[in-house]
């Protein structure tokens, strides 16, 4: 296996893969060790895959741990811990050389090509007790999962006073009794470690502290915390992964934000109670995935022409249709940047981890307020469900910028209707003031309209109006960060473009020694539409090679860039099966292209 | 009566008008529904900038700026929605959403079916007059089922809907019926509705001389009779059955309100106790307790 041999060169990291049926346990025992890792001084990265099932479909909860920032998942793993036989067949030639593969199916037969298999691998397969040790502890089956986890703690170079420590963390609020029966899970797994002295822990790196006050969360919690910061006031949605994540945490935290959470009827519903409540004058947003997104287009385009502002999330997963519902990637992009009839201006923004999952969040709403338009915040099922190991928020650095918003009661006496929609305002924005207002009045007009939100079917009012609003789109693009450049700032050999989560996996893999020393800058896009391309282009005129990465089939960022620039890349590395890019995945993909 | 026209000190008819020319057809139940809301609102002491209407895609919808008023003008069938959206974010602002009948019993019948249920405080307005007028005719779900119409040369294939009886199958706190030729009797449910806790469904039969040949100005003003005083409003049986059962005269006034019913606002626990709107609350918020939950 190519992945586990250049092992030894890469960033020093471990991975543990948890498998089983969905509802078996599976995420249990990967959070706990996600977390507890963390605490003790790692970074850790946890990836979830499941199927569109509630009970039974395969599941698992992978964790790469490290003493330096990681960020994506390897495809093989130093330790398989298996709930039950189907992952088997899958999941057995998914450890690394010298590896271990645990198993609690009673009596199982490997074929001989997967007995094969493990030794010459050198694999380590051990059976778990786990039926006889809740026997023995008279316990209820959902101790096997504490079980289980101390033995993948303990093979994790973990020790078991720690877990204790951490139990009573979790579980000391359902009282003494329950602890102590985790205790004893605990402690016969310690038992069944000193039995068994071929199951060798893996060699871990030394912790850092600094990994400890780090925070361990989701995306889409991390966009939850990034909205609320920003003043968001109400949250409406339709169920739909991977964009039901958000929904949840906002719901889950309404009582203490006292936010307003609408589950609503349809994505149509929830798009248009939150323009609606964004035309009262809240912050609003609401949130979907791809046929969810379909259906709000056409509210999408009223937003553009009545210029109000709203901020929706499009939470992509892999395919047409209903594709491939739980699981990731980018096919979205372009759909974000053409959904909608007519021509209006609007801001497509990528989120791509847990740092700018917070970061941008009052940015979309200020841009929002600041240009009366549409943002549309494209994310992916990586990011909504992926675990980050992720610094404290800075709390102080984010802005309320809100626009040509008037509220002054002065200000407010001056205004005639003819303000509102006036196609003589710098930069197209005209003042916006909110009903309630003791002002003159106007029309939020969804027909072409005069200045004051009347109908106006003139062809001069048209070209005025169209003028006016598509006149905020350039200065939108004036007022947009230029993309962000990571690596070799001035005259790259390689230049790398990507968007969203693939920057993960894509930082990690600069780390590998295969890439260092050569002069490569990463340039990557936050604010997808309009699309700045100068710095970019500058880049690219020094670069020898440029590599764009993207997890679709088209590369869509890569049409954008030559459609605004006329850059063609030597090569694309894409992805559409649903997965994200994989750490060494990525290493040897970027390795051919530079070879 | 006492209809204020131009007054210093309250609002008047006079703060609602507009230059905008009116664009109905002659004798349009339009003309009677846009006098009596603006008379409801100004007898209600509420100035054009205090409330917020909202208005589907239709004959009524190109009404949106004949009035002065913050109005908005929306999609074809979507319009219970948004306004539910902005009164949720704004409760002091009085919301009146309007709709016709193929927006509100077709393209959007699942915005009304909701929008009952969820008893949002607010007001709908349904322009019902049997077709799809500014399309030029085409049948809409409450037409009658054989009568010809654009589109459809031998009638529509499709039962009529029975619209009240579907309404009443929602479990609504409030339902009004009027016509577009009774203007004191459409101020006066205009008014109440405003004043109702929940969601207000206001049936207005409306004239459509162009295109719906059978409920005429004439045929509406025989048939229409008033409950009256007497009424029992709280009585949801009786107030179904005269609703429903049209077959010697229209019942029209309030056929019954349900004041117990807390509204979709008040039952949302994050905002018990809240003096400030989320309108009121855009700043930055303090996360930092919520932050340290996932170290």
């Amino acid at each position: 296996m190519a992945y586990a041999v250049s092992f030894a060169l890469l960033m020093h990291r471990v991975s543990l893969k948890v498998t089983g049926a969905q509802g078996q346990g599976v995420n249990s025992v990967g959070e706990i060790c996600g977390k507890g890792l963390k605490q003790a001084g790692y970074c850790v990265f946890g990836y979830r895959e499941y199927m569109s099932l509630i009970i039974g479909g395969h599941s698992s909860y992978q964790i790469d741990v490290s003493y330096e920032r990681v960020e994506s998942s390897e495809v093989q793993c130093d330790i398989i811990m298996n709930f039950n036989h189907y992952g088997f067949e899958q999941h057995h030639t998914e450890v690394k050389d010298g590896g271990i593969f645990l198993h609690q199916t009673p009596m199982w037969k490997f074929t001989n090509e997967q007995n094969a298999y493990f030794a010459e691998h050198n694999i380590t397969v051990m059976y778990l007790p786990v039926e006889e040790m809740l026997k023995k502890l008279k316990a209820p089956q959902i101790l096997s999962n504490m079980y289980i986890t101390s033995i993948v703690w303990m093979l994790l170079g973990q020790s078991a006073e720690v877990l204790k420590e951490l139990v009573q963390e979790q579980f000391g609020h359902k009282g003494e009794k329950i602890v102590q029966k985790n205790y004893e899970c605990i402690e016969e797994g310690m038992t069944f470690l000193a039995e068994h002295p071929e199951l060798k822990p893996v060699e871990m790196m030394q912790p850092d502290p600094k990994w400890k006050e780090c925070l361990y969360l989701t995306g889409s919690e991390a966009i939850g915390l990034g909205l609320i910061h920003a003043g968001c006031r109400m949250y409406t949605g339709y169920p739909m992964t991977p964009a039901s994540p958000l929904l949840k945490y906002l719901a889950e935290m309404q009582n203490k934000t006292g936010m307003i959470i609408k589950q609503a009827e349809d994505e149509i519903t929830a798009v248009q109670m939150a323009s609606g409540a964004m035309l009262m004058g809240t912050r609003a947003a609401t949130g979907t995935s791809g046929g969810g997104f379909d259906l709000m287009t056409e509210t999408i385009s009223l937003n553009g022409i009545i210029e109000n502002p709203l901020v929706v999330f499009l939470f992509q997963r892999q395919g047409p249709s209903t594709g491939l519902p739980t699981w990731t990637g980018q096919g979205d992009l372009h759909l974000a940047v053409g959904a909608a009839h007519g021509e209006f201006p609007r801001l497509v923004l990528g989120v791509s981890d847990a740092q700018d999952g917070f970061d941008l969040m009052p940015e979309a709403f200020n841009y929002a307020e600041e240009f009366q338009t549409v943002v549309i915040i494209v994310a992916d099922k990586q990011i909504a469900e992926g675990l980050y190991t992720q610094e404290p928020y800075d709390l102080t650095k984010a802005e309320i910028r809100r626009g040509n918003l008037v509220t002054d009661p002065a200000e407010l006496e001056k205004l005639t209707s003819a303000d509102r929609y006036n196609p003589a305002a710098k930069d197209g924005v005209s003042p916006r003031w909110l009903p309630g207002a003791k002002a003159a009045t106007y029309c939020a007009q969804g027909d072409e309209h005069d200045a004051e939100g009347n109908v106006s079917e003139s062809g001069e009012n048209a070209i005025a109006q169209m003028e006016k609003r598509m006149a905020k789109m350039e200065a939108l693009k004036k007022a947009l960060p230029d993309p962000d450049v990571y690596g070799e700032q001035k005259s790259p050999d390689v230049l790398l473009v990507s968007w969203g989560s693939n920057a993960s996996a894509i930082h990690d893999a600069l780390k590998h020694e295969a890439f260092t020393k050569k002069k490569i800058a990463y340039v990557h896009y936050s604010y997808l539409w309009p699309l700045k391309t100068e710095k970019l282009h500058a880049l690219a005129k020094k670069a020898k090679t440029s590599i764009l990465i993207e997890s679709n089939y088209q590369g869509q960022l890569g049409r954008m860039i030559r459609q605004e620039c006329g850059l063609a890349f030597d090569h694309q590395i894409l992805k559409y099966d649903g997965r994200p890019f994989f750490y060494n995945e990525l290493v040897e993909k970027l390795s051919s292209a530079l070879s | 009566m006492n209809i204020p026209l131009d007054s210093k000190t309250g609002p008047s008819m006079q703060e609602y008008y507009t230059e905008t020319p009116c664009t109905w057809c002659d004798n349009c139940g339009d003309y009677g529904i846009w006098s009596a809301t603006k008379q409801a609102l100004v007898e209600s002491g509420l100035h054009p900038w205090q409330v917020l209407l909202c208005f589907d895609v239709g004959c009524h919808g190109n009404g949106a700026d004949k009035i002065q008023a913050y109005t908005f003008h929306g999609l074809h069938g979507r319009v219970i929605p948004f306004a539910a959206g902005a009164k949720l974010a704004n409760p002091n602002i009085p919301v009146i959403a309007f709709g016709g009948d193929g927006a509100s019993f077709s393209e959007g019948v699942g915005h009304l079916v909701h929008g009952i249920r969820s008893n949002y405080p607010m007001t709908f307005v349904l322009h019902n007059n049997g077709n799809y007028g500014l399309t030029t005719g085409q049948a809409s779900a409450l037409t009658i089922q054989d009568q010809p119409m654009n589109s459809s040369p031998n009638g529509i294939p499709e039962r009529t809907l029975r619209s009240m009886d579907f309404v009443f199958s929602l479990e609504p706190t409030f339902v009004a019926r009027t016509f577009s030729g009774d203007i004191p009797q459409m101020v006066e449910i205009l008014k109440a509705a405003l004043q109702h806790r929940g969601f207000a469904f206001i049936d207005i039969l409306q004239t459509c001389p162009t295109y719906n040949k059978f409920a005429t100005h004439q045929y509406l003003l025989e048939r229409c009779k008033s409950v009256g005083e007497d009424h029992d409003t709280s009585d949801v049986k009786r107030a179904r059955e005269l609703a429903v059962d049209t077959s010697k005269s229209i019942a029209t006034g309030i056929l019954y309100q349900n004041e117990n019913i807390p509204s979709f606002y008040e039952h949302l626990k994050p905002r018990e106790g809240k003096k400030t709107t989320a309108v009121q609350e855009v700043e930055r918020v303090d996360v930092s307790e919520w932050m340290w939950e996932f170290v």
